[in-house]
């Protein structure tokens, strides 16, 4: 059974918002698309860019690098360069905070 | 009856185009000729993953290897085209067989630009377009040999970035007074011109090579200016020219590549023209652009192979690249050739920016460093071709996507 590890306060993360955690060692990037949380590898997999520091199109990341397109909920390339899908998380709310399973 | 469309040039704008043929439910012919014995592979590693030998040639196929089987393209690999009989309707390969089609795509991209410099045909003198070129690159590098780079474009800060990072010493002479002038100006080329010299490359601005020098293997590059420098190799990156010639009576016009329509059409019945060939007329800019970059081929093949199928698309999308150098990411979105003024959001000094080209109070065009999603979120502003108050760009509490009228587009 997957372990959830809290990762931050609820309203931190508003609607639209991605951002990066370090969860033991993988960044992982979390996304809140209209109150729902996505998370996934942070790290592209075309050139490893910073998938948070993209923009988030409804349920699309974009790498800032290179332009590939990855769905959120699912990890799969919408858009290349990139050809490999990103690792996905779950995600739950427990009391106010946000947690992923590792 | 079934009918045959051939597709000339086997690379990024070709393989897509293929498939694409297939994936809109094209049932006749495809067939698919390139020049090159591998089927279409990316390019852009070939200069900086794939040089450093940290991508396989593999990873930078454009289909797996079974995908034309699979989707009955017939291939012809390592066959050059040497002529189209438009009034036959007939390519010819190698000077001898005979293809008909019925509908024909040109994408035979580019060659790199001929240079005629005494000693060029010495051993160790290289220019860099195929994996085959990259290949002869790559078994030059070794840490502490020295190399010079040849020209300071996209190919020539590449090459440098990635010789640097392998150790390789490097010397770069180019004809201008800072890297990628042409493209960018005076000011952002000095920015990469900091990038490259923080990285330990030795730059010759406003010089040319007058001769590469040596007893069968080139050994020292004597410079216009009366300089020699060592080396153990070279690598020439002077640009590249379409590749055209086997359309020479066939009525279809070549000026500046192959001459098309929004359609991607050359007026010539059957023929149409995709990629860094394409000289092709682009509606959000008014005017006839070609562009010789991968995101241009990636998208136009597709377009070409939906308007054989008459599918009447125009072709409006932005143009965008981006280059990597050593730890930045350079991206630029639009197309200009002259500006009024250079608006900087950012800091040109940290590099980190992105630069908007302005004309006519329009931004054409928009260069980042470092700042890519900054860059995305300008496109709209780019393809709106409206007027835009200058100081609106620079202020960072203004979302750039909010500075176009029309819908966000891609």
């Amino acid at each position: 059974m997957a372990e959830f590890v809290s990762i931050s306060r609820l309203e931190d993360l508003g609607e639209g918002d991605i951002r990066a955690f370090d969860v033991r060692g993988t960044k992982i990037a979390v996304a809140n698309v209209d109150g729902t949380f996505y998370a996934f590898d942070d790290t592209c997999t075309h050139m490893g860019c910073s998938l948070a520091g993209g923009d988030l199109e409804e349920t699309t990341v974009i790498c800032p690098c290179h332009g590939s397109e990855f769905d959120v909920t699912s990890g799969a390339v919408l858009q290349g360069p990139a050809r490999e899908p990103v690792e996905t998380y779950e995600t739950r709310v427990e009391g106010g905070s946000l947690e992923v399973s590792s | 009856m079934s009918e045959t469309f051939v597709i000339v040039g086997a690379s990024l704008a070709g393989g897509w185009a293929a498939a694409t043929l297939r994936q809109e439910g094209f049932d006749g012919r495809v067939i698919l000729i390139g020049a090159e014995p591998q089927p279409p592979y990316e390019r852009p590693p070939l200069s900086k993953e794939y040089l450093r030998g940290e991508f396989s040639f593999e990873g930078a196929l454009v289909q797996p290897p079974d995908f034309y089987e699979e989707n009955d393209i017939e291939t012809r690999f390592g066959v050059r085209a040497t002529r189209v009989d438009a009034t036959e309707k007939v390519v010819e390969l190698d000077g001898s067989e005979h293809v008909a089609y019925d509908k024909l795509l040109i994408a035979t991209g580019g060659r790199n630009r001929r240079f005629t410099t005494p000693g060029v045909g010495l051993e160790g003198v290289y220019d860099l377009r195929t994996v085959a070129d990259s290949d002869r690159i790559r078994a030059e590098i070794a840490p502490g040999r020295k190399a010079v780079v040849v020209g300071m474009g996209f190919i020539g800060s590449e090459v440098a970035s990635s010789l640097r990072r392998s150790g390789v010493d490097v010397v770069v002479v180019d004809r201008n007074r800072v890297p990628l002038r042409r493209v960018f100006g005076e000011e952002v080329g000095r920015v990469i011109q900091g990038i490259h010299r923080d990285h330990g490359t030795s730059m010759i601005f406003e010089d040319t090579v007058a001769a590469f020098e040596g007893a069968g293997r080139v050994g020292r590059v004597a410079t216009a200016r009366g300089r020699s420098i060592e080396c153990d190799f070279v690598v020439v990156g002077l640009g590249t020219e379409p590749v055209t010639d086997l359309l020479a009576g066939t009525g279809v016009r070549i000026d500046n590549g192959v001459v098309v329509d929004e359609y991607l059409w050359t007026g010539v019945e059957g023929i149409y023209a995709a990629g860094d060939v394409a000289n092709h007329y682009h509606p959000v800019f008014g005017r006839r652009i070609r562009v010789e970059h991968w995101q241009n081929a990636l998208k136009q093949g597709p377009a070409a192979a939906r308007n054989m199928l008459e599918k009447d698309e125009p072709y409006e999308d932005i143009p965008w690249f981006w280059s990597n150098q050593y730890e930045y990411n350079l991206q630029y979105a639009g197309f200009h050739t002259e500006w009024d003024e250079l608006i900087v959001r950012g800091s040109l000094d940290e590099r980190n920016f992105v630069a908007f080209y302005r004309k006519d109070k329009r931004v054409l065009a928009a260069v980042a460093v470092n700042r890519g999603k900054d860059l995305r979120r300008s496109m709209p502003l780019i393809k709106a071709q409206e007027p835009v108050d200058a100081a609106k760009p620079c202020d960072l509490d203004v979302d750039l996507r909010s500075l176009a009228s029309v819908a966000r587009t891609r």
